[in-house]
């Protein structure tokens, strides 16, 4: 069975890609209903979603059969936010206590994922009585798996048997030369093989684990990880061979890698691409594939919404104390995800009302700005400027407003308030929000207004619980209005 | 004739499952091997199965105490940069 290709899909007759026209820029849009309704509350699979729903990793599956060169298997620093970095490995029995907890206490996680800080698929054991047990106990919960692809062949039976609906695979290339550049070994039938030897068969099983997988329906992410100079223009390449095989969604993420991680990448100085770079990238694989802009890179053992971590508060000691009622619980969450679902399904509506608006209104020709959003989820700007730890990006242009990434506001390895240089940390934040123009946020304070607009960001409080697109877009026609977006005032004029 | 896992080990089970001689065993601080029990693979494989799949350079060591994976055989790292990267590290 051969996925429908997402780009099929007739475009709107603005002449503009489905996706980012008018104030709709849901990445789901372009989805067929059947695999809408599969994602639309997994935050992780829907750009819509993230605002509302949560979910967890449970750290079950320490090995890994590969080494990839972004990873570091040795250190487990509690300040850093990365994949393949844990504090507490758990046994299958603790993740599922673990799991049911975090359930019961925040009823919007929906999603439970094994994704290491190995390979879940070389646990095979540890990860599958996982999946086993919260299938009978805990049905409610969506699983899923991320892998490297290696073992994936032989646990596709297996992974069908257990509910599970998604899988991500992470597929840096698909040639093996650039492959053996990112894995220096691979451990396959009894021997470790190294080089463009490992890295063909690693490819080779990634791509029949994804062909596997989409003949039994199961719906499949693809992760790749940007590395400028190796991979950066091999991607948009991997980009088509996975569409072409079924993947329904593919996700590329920026190296992280700093000196201190102790990785190939962070010793040898590879550097991580720029917002600027990544976002090309992203928009250059757009016409081929849809593109998920919203990942957090989060840790194997992250719980909570996306781009939070409240691990701390289930730590094994802690989760030992609590008594979990899952049956009380599982009711207690329905309603709450029932009340969620339409509180997103009419904020779609007025989305696609607002979008037929803008369509009707004369068309700017601005030129298009970003501007950064303080959110703390529900899709509206509810967020003190002081109190955000990341702000999402959003693009405005008179073809409308789509969301672009997300930054962090304070760095990898956080926790100081002063970094490097002795920059404080509204500095960095102001670093990270370079290119935008704008930032909008519930409120902000008198040091970082002026700061701000001295670094040519534009803070504004006006919008204050209001639906993010519809703030953006509102901001944008201000500055048009203003003259403030210099190129092509003469035509807004000529068509006024 | 046995391997030996030393502190370094990061206890990330991965040699656990592929002894051929069940001989490697879950402890505190870290994995270890039964001397008694460990064949060095001789009969069942050509190469040592635990320091095949190993991730961490010198937590395995052969009889004669000698690093099966020595320094940047696994990650590529040349020791004097990983060296330098960490001299620099600490002098922040």
């Amino acid at each position: 069975m051969q996925l429908p290709v997402l780009n099929d899909a007739p475009t709107s007759k603005g002449g503009c890609a489905a996706s980012s026209c008018g104030s709709t820029d849901n990445q789901m849009d372009t989805l067929p209903d059947s695999i809408r309704e599969k994602v639309q509350n997994h935050p992780c699979y829907s750009e819509d979603a993230h605002h509302y729903f949560a979910r967890m990793h449970v750290a079950v599956a320490p090995a890994c059969n590969i080494q990839c060169h972004y990873c570091n298997r040795k250190y487990d620093c509690a300040n850093e936010s990365r994949p393949g970095v844990v504090s507490e490995l758990l046994t299958p029995d603790q993740a599922v206590k673990k799991t049911m907890a975090v359930a019961a206490n925040i009823p919007q996680m929906t999603v439970l994922g094994i994704a290491g800080p190995g390979d879940p698929l070389a646990n095979p054991e540890r990860t599958f009585e996982t999946f086993r047990r919260l299938s009978e106990e805990a049905p409610d919960i969506k699983l899923c798996v991320s892998t490297n692809g290696l073992a994936l062949p032989d646990a596709v039976e297996e992974l069908s048997k257990h509910n599970i609906d998604h899988v991500t695979i992470t597929i840096n290339c698909v040639d093996p030369e650039i492959g053996a550049k990112i894995y220096p070994w691979i451990f396959w039938k009894n021997k470790r093989i190294k080089g463009i030897k490992g890295a063909k068969i690693l490819i080779e099983q990634q791509q029949k684990g994804l062909e596997m997988l989409i003949a039994k329906g199961i719906l499949v992410k693809v992760n790749s990880v940007m590395i400028p100079g190796v991979n950066d223009q091999h991607l948009a390449e991997v980009s088509k061979v996975v569409k072409s095989k079924g993947a329904f969604l593919h996700n590329v993420m920026p190296l992280i890698a700093e000196a201190e991680h102790g990785t190939f990448y962070g010793v040898m100085g590879q550097r991580g691409p720029t917002p600027d770079e990544l976002q090309d990238l992203q928009d250059s694989c757009s016409g081929d594939m849809n593109m998920m802009r919203h990942c957090r890179q989060c840790r194997a053992d992250a719980v909570g919404m996306l781009g939070e971590d409240r691990g701390d508060e289930f730590t094994l000691d802690k989760i030992g104390d609590m008594e979990i009622d899952y049956p009380a619980a599982m009711e207690k969450r329905k309603v709450i995800h029932q009340a969620i679902q339409a509180e997103m399904d009419s904020k779609r509506l007025e989305k696609a009302e607002k979008a037929q608006q803008h369509k009707q209104e004369p068309k700017l020709t601005t030129r298009p700005v970003l501007m950064a959003v303080a959110t703390s989820g529900q899709g509206v700007i509810n967020m003190h400027f002081g109190h955000a730890k990341e702000f999402l990006i959003y693009e405005a242009s008179p073809d409308g407003v789509r969301f672009i990434s997300h930054r962090k506001a304070d760095q990898y390895c956080g926790g100081d308030t002063t970094c490097g240089d002795g920059e404080s940390t509204l500095q960095v934040t102001i670093r990270a929000l370079a290119g935008c123009e704008a930032v909008l946020c519930s409120k902000v304070g008198y040091e970082p207004w002026e700061q701000l607009e001295a670094a040519g960001i534009q803070p504004n409080g006006e919008h204050a619980m209001e639906p993010i697109e519809e703030a953006v877009m509102a901001v944008y026609k201000e500055m048009a209005a203003a003259d403030k977006l210099d190129d092509a005032k003469d035509s807004v004029r000529a068509s006024a | 004739m046995a391997v030996k896992i030393i502190e370094s080990c990061v206890n990330c089970f991965a040699c656990e499952p592929v002894c051929p001689s069940n001989a490697i065993y879950e402890a505190k601080p870290h994995f270890l091997v039964d001397s008694k029990k460990c064949t060095e693979c001789e009969g069942d494989f050509p190469v040592f199965q635990c320091a095949s799949i190993c991730p961490i350079e010198g937590a395995i060591l052969d009889s004669l105490g000698l690093a099966i994976n020595p320094p940047g055989s696994l990650t590529g790292i040349p020791p004097e940069k990983m060296a330098e990267a960490m001299a620099e590290l600490q002098s922040h």
